[in-house]
């Protein structure tokens, strides 16, 4: 149970991360539909470059630059050439899907054993590792889940403490105020993708050298359409997505611990559909939105 | 500008992006140590290499041609039905179910037809559904829809491992449908079905439907700006479940014919990437049904001659998803650049005539 | 005079569609409250745009205190000490007072206490009564429009450009602006005022500039302006006058009639409150009143787009209160909404399908099944030619049309769809001439054919040249019904500010 729970923190992180970057965007009115190529891609860029380098810290630089990439190629066409952004998104991940399998045939060839790194260690935090259960859930954990810990809290203070996040909540709800307050909306929306872009690239390699180690072509399957959810779920509140994003990896957890178990007619494939079936049901039932007036509009001013 | 010259144009910038797009992919192939070019025309030389192989272009156009449909009819009228593969799924679910259950008992053609109306009406629930939870809810019918095929993913998993399950019990699949229960191949030698026909006919309705009637003049009309069509009488509720009940309809057929045309049993995982293919497809064709035909032809013909490709060849067949992402970013940049002409043209113009007064 | 404060010298500007400016040269001195008249598409919002950096001009200079300037963007004209306000506001609805007025002019870490702090305090100063830390959406627009003056006043505006300000305020809410602006130039400042409407310009402008298709077309001292010499000029020409057929609308029979009708909502005041009223045949009935007193409400209310809690709406003798707005169109209401971007028309389709839009579901255009666009197509043909409108063909989309002759689509569906009745809900707003025109005359044809109609307009001079009676509606209540000869403009401006006359009652 102790380390379900902990599997459960585990697995959650990669989905807290990209819903964090997904509620900075959306803020701007920015949907960011191409999350699912953007952690693709992560993850890609984050194993060829530890692979390469035998170092994960620079895997996940790696992982970075490529989810910037992609969300330079996905703001470009959205913001500055004002394409639907759901139609963009879903190109730009088909475009992933090929750009990762080519390549990686490309460096490895076909590998008659899958090829490993060495994923992210556990990081015991000294002292309060040894509480009892608590220690164990909490406190065994990656860098990476500590750090996203932080980022959090820090997201919210951005967001509600500082003048950058009462421009960023501005250009979703009206982008015209921020435009004749002399800020430039497009530019707020590039930067706001670009950072979605650096944490979906984090998200993307924490499942390739975070966890198992290595990259296969499934190895995301929607948990990018997952973070974007809890970015939804957690009414575009970073703390709330915190709270979705557990939920979410506790119901993965349980997921592949069921899966373990295999058994007959009993469907264990319920708890896999969990998250999907709950997201379904969340829209369903939550009534009242929170959602940016502008999400999803492109702002366009004749010159 | 007449409505000629504008189709024209846009007909001409979409090639363009098409041809940029498919150059582009195949510049990547020297990473592999490839020429290039001598693999484009081992490309076109394993298409149309013999009549079965140019045969199997359509019979893998089929099935995206329909889910392309499928996102188009939604697109049109400003919905994302990005589930269709989830549709898709139930069609073949509904398809061989109800096939292993009726075969040999009931004339053939009555299983035939019956399971094509089965895989037809399973996806229209579907999708009848998601337009429930929008019309009623307000729920997002792209992060529905999304979802649900991941729930009717799983949702197949466990029916091949439980109630569905060949008798063989080694894969997860189900036993092949009786040949009885085939749908006819009506091309000698190829593997050519009626499926294909159905598909291209379905095309067409579509067409007819959204062009040439007024139902299909509602789809558009509340697509465009559903306030002014509710001002005029028409319901964007009631469109919404109407409209996402034609598109799962669409995906479930696709279902139907891969069952009962191509595959013959359900397997896990059976075309794992029509939905996605589809959206694709209906972008590059306009989200217009005789664009759409003529994208899943040769996006059925970059699948078969990658295939073909990848056997003789060591050329990866991810360089179709490879063109198709490409394909699909450069006809929307095209969109655009199309735009910012136009504009700076009419702009150029209203200078001249300034200038002359 | 001194330097003045700002110079604009040739200024052009081109969009794709049209020139919004050209060769445009003005000048703002020190205190001058300046008044920039002139009709919608005259391009006043368009020069101050670009004085304020929200439009790049194509050609001309700009002088600040004497010093060419480039201005890039709003930060630029900011940084200048100029301030502008939209005409539609541009506040963020979900976000405080205080959010929306800091908005881009401050650093880092914000203390919003603080700052709600110094915003009440700034707010003091000037007399106005807005709550810092109240949501900008729970404001009513006067207060709204307070807050973006206070905006400009935070960040230390010398030159104050405020886009028809006045039309969305009570004459009350007027006064106490007019009363802002002398008080604001009196330190030294500048006002730019854009608008149409001649009384505002008289009541507290120094000097008037007129513009007219894109070009300033004359400038006058107020000392020297008189009302009639101005509009002259605003328009180019003098207004011809319509003639309107004889009344005797009374004697015909009750087409339409509306009794007790009411809209309420959950604790908040009635958007309509016991409206009572009839319509003849043949008789045209406007309804005054500043906007937003529950005209658009009515006007839905009528046609079924907004359900009714109390109260009946009867056509030619048939109950249509509670029909679906399919079964009111079917009973032949038809409707020019005001909002034409919104409600009236789908831009992306053609001219033809607009025209189509009413009928999506009845069987005119209809054979075998399927749409008869040939006969369609002939008809949109016949549309263009009769009400002449500027298109090439029916194919063309709905937004390659001017708003004139998109209005003159509108027009042509819903009088083909009003076989019964009309109603007009501010038909000419933000029309050119030509289009006004036509739009007046087929309001008097469709009278002469005997329908009901029912015109909503905020422009007096509309009302009085068409209406039969004149219907004051004031807060969702009928102030008053009258005829044009027993009331004139002056009186039925006191009841649409709310005063009362019980003694006039009848």
């Amino acid at each position: 149970m102790i380390k379900l729970l902990a599997n459960a923190l585990f697995m959650s992180t990669p989905l807290i991360l990209g819903a964090c970057g997904e509620v900075v965007a959306e803020r701007t009115g920015m949907m960011v539909t191409a999350v699912e190529g953007i952690f693709l891609f992560g993850a890609w860029g984050g194993f060829v470059g530890a692979y390469f380098t035998k170092s994960l810290l620079l895997g996940f630089l790696a992982a970075i630059a490529c989810g910037v990439l992609v969300a330079l190629l996905y703001a470009v066409t959205t913001i500055h050439m004002q394409q639907n952004q759901v139609v963009m998104g879903t190109a730009v991940n088909i475009l992933m899907t090929g750009i990762c399998e080519f390549f990686y045939r490309v460096i490895f060839g076909t590998p008659l054993e899958p090829l490993t790194v060495k994923p992210l260690p556990v990081l015991p935090v000294p002292l309060l590792a040894d509480i009892p259960v608590l220690g164990t859930i909490l406190f065994r954990q990656n860098l990476i889940t500590y750090l996203t810990w932080i980022l959090v809290p820090a997201v919210l203070f951005l967001l509600y403490k500082t003048s950058l996040g009462l421009t960023l909540r501005s250009t979703g709800e009206n982008p015209e105020a921020v435009d004749v307050a002399g800020i430039r909306v497009n530019r707020v929306r590039l930067l706001a993708v670009l950072f979605a872009g650096i944490l979906g690239g984090i998200a993307g390699a924490y499942y390739s050298i975070g966890d198992i180690g290595m990259y296969t072509t499934s190895i995301i399957s929607g948990r990018g359409w997952i973070a974007f959810a809890i970015c939804f779920l957690g009414n575009w509140n970073p703390l709330l997505a915190l709270g979705a994003g557990v939920v979410f990896g506790t119901s993965d957890a349980v997921g592949v611990y069921v899966k373990s178990l295999g058994s007959g007619f009993f469907p264990s494939e319920l708890f896999t559909a969990l998250p999907y079936i709950l997201t379904i049901l969340l829209t369903v039932v939550r009534r009242r939105f929170n959602a940016p007036a502008k999400l999803g509009t492109a702002y366009v001013k004749e010159h | 500008m007449t409505r000629k010259t504008r189709a024209a144009e846009a007909f001409l910038s979409t090639f363009l992006a098409i041809t940029a797009g498919l150059l582009l992919s195949f510049a990547f192939l020297p990473f592999m140590g490839i020429h290039p070019l001598s693999s484009l025309g081992l490309l076109f030389s394993s298409m149309f290499s013999d009549r079965y192989t140019i045969g199997t272009i359509f019979v893998k156009a089929a099935p995206l041609i329909l889910t392309a449909l499928s996102f188009a009819i939604a697109y049109r009228s400003n919905l994302f039905n990005i589930g269709a593969q989830g549709q898709f799924y139930i069609g073949a679910i509904c398809a061989v179910s109800v096939t292993l259950g009726l075969q040999n008992r009931i004339p053939a053609f009555l299983v035939i037809l019956l399971a094509g109306l089965a895989g037809s009406l399973g996806g229209g629930a579907v999708g009848a559904l998601i337009g429930l939870l929008k019309a009623k809810y307000h729920a997002n019918e792209f992060l529905v829809s999304m979802m649900s095929t991941y729930v009717i993913a799983e949702l197949m998993d466990y029916l091949l491992r439980t109630f569905l399950r060949e008798k063989a019990k080694d894969y997860l699949q189900t036993d092949s449908i009786d040949p009885s229960a085939w749908l006819p191949v009506i091309v000698g030698k190829t593997s050519v079905h009626l499926g294909v026909v159905l598909a291209v006919a379905a095309a067409l309705l579509v067409w007819v439907l959204l062009f040439k009637t007024q139902a299909g003049f509602r789809i558009r009309a509340v697509g465009l700006n559903a306030e002014a069509a509710r001002m005029c009488g028409i319901r964007p509720e009631t469109q919404c479940i109407l409209t996402l009940f034609i598109s799962g309809l669409l995906a479930g057929f696709a279902g139907f014919i891969e069952v009962n045309g191509m595959q013959h049993m359900l397997i896990t995982g059976l075309d794992a990437d029509v939905g996605s293919y589809g959206i694709g497809i209906a972008i590059l064709g306009s989200a217009n049904p005789i664009g759409i035909l003529f994208a899943s032809v040769l996006f059925g013909a970059l699948k078969t001659g990658g295939t073909t490709l990848g056997q003789v060849s060591n050329v990866p067949a991810s360089i179709i998803d490879l063109m198709e992402g490409f394909v699909m970013i450069f006809v929307l940049i095209s969109y655009f650049v199309r735009h910012k002409i136009s504009l700076s043209k009419t702009k150029r113009l209203l200078g001249k005539a300034v200038k002359h007064d | 005079m001194d330097q003045p404060v700002i110079e604009m010298l040739h200024i052009t500007k081109k969009f794709s569609k049209v020139v919004a400016n050209d060769d445009v040269s003005l000048s703002i001195g020190k205190g001058e409250v300046v008044a920039l008249l002139g009709e919608n598409g005259a391009g006043k919002s368009t020069i101050m745009k670009i004085l304020y950096g929200l439009y790049r001009a194509d050609e001309g200079v700009i002088r600040v205190d004497g010093v060419p300037c480039r201005i890039g963007s709003s930060r630029d004209a900011i940084r200048l000490g100029i301030s502008m306000i939209q005409q539609n506001f541009s506040l963020v609805p979900a976000h405080t007072v205080t959010e929306n007025i800091i908005l881009g002019n401050c650093r880092g870490l914000i203390d919003y206490r603080r700052k709600e702090r110094e915003i009440a305090a700034l707010a003091e100063t000037y007399g106005f009564d807005v709550p810092a830390g109240e949501l900008v959406r729970n404001l009513t627009v006067g207060a709204q429009q307070k807050v973006e003056i206070l905006k400009a006043l935070y960040l230390n505006a010398r030159v104050l450009i405020m886009d028809e300000p006045t039309a969305v305020l009570t004459p009350q809410e007027t006064d106490r602006l007019m009363e802002f602006v002398r008080q604001y130039v009196q330190k030294g400042n500048s006002v730019v005022f854009i608008t149409h409407k001649m009384r505002e310009v008289m009541d507290v402008s120094t000097r008037i500039v007129i513009m007219r298709g894109g070009r300033i077309c004359g400038a006058v001292k107020k000392e020297d302006a008189d009302e009639t010499a101005l509009s002259r000029m605003m328009i180019g020409h003098s207004l011809e006058h319509l003639t309107k057929p004889a009344g005797g609308a009374e004697e015909k029979p009750v087409g339409f009639s509306v009794r007790n009708l009411s809209i309420r909502r959950k604790s908040e005041p009635p958007l309509l409150e016991d409206i009572s009223f009839d319509i003849h045949k043949g008789e045209i009935i406007g309804f005054a009143g500043v906007s937003g007193n529950g005209q658009q409400e009515l006007c839905e209310a009528i046609c079924g787009a907004r359900p009714v809690t109390d109260g009946s709406v009867v056509l030619d003798g048939r109950d249509i209160t509670h029909l679906s707005i399919r079964r009111h169109i079917e009973s032949g209401i038809g409707y020019v909404v005001s909002d034409r971007l919104r409600y009236g028309m789908v831009m992306n389709l053609s001219i033809a399908e607009n025209l189509l839009l009413k009928e999506s579901y009845g069987p005119k255009w209809r054979k075998h099944g399927l749409l008869d666009r040939k006969r369609l197509n002939r008809y949109a043909e016949e549309v263009i030619r009769r009400y002449s409108v500027k298109a090439p063909d029916p194919s063309v989309p709905g937004w390659s049309l001017s708003g004139g002759n998109q209005q003159k689509i509108v027009v042509a569906r819903e009088v083909e769809a009003g076989k019964k009745m009309i109603l007009f809900d501010q038909p000419t707003r933000g029309l050119d001439l030509g289009a006004i025109h036509y739009v007046h005359k087929t309001i008097l044809e469709e009278k002469a054919k005997g329908k009901c109609i029912l015109l909503v307009s905020t422009e007096l001079s509309e009302i009085f040249t068409l209406s039969d009676r004149i219907v004051v509606l004031y807060r969702g209540k009928i102030a008053g019904i009258y005829k044009p000869s027993e009331v004139d403009a002056g009186k039925i401006g006191l009841l649409m500010s709310g005063y009362r006359n019980g003694e006039e009652k009848r």
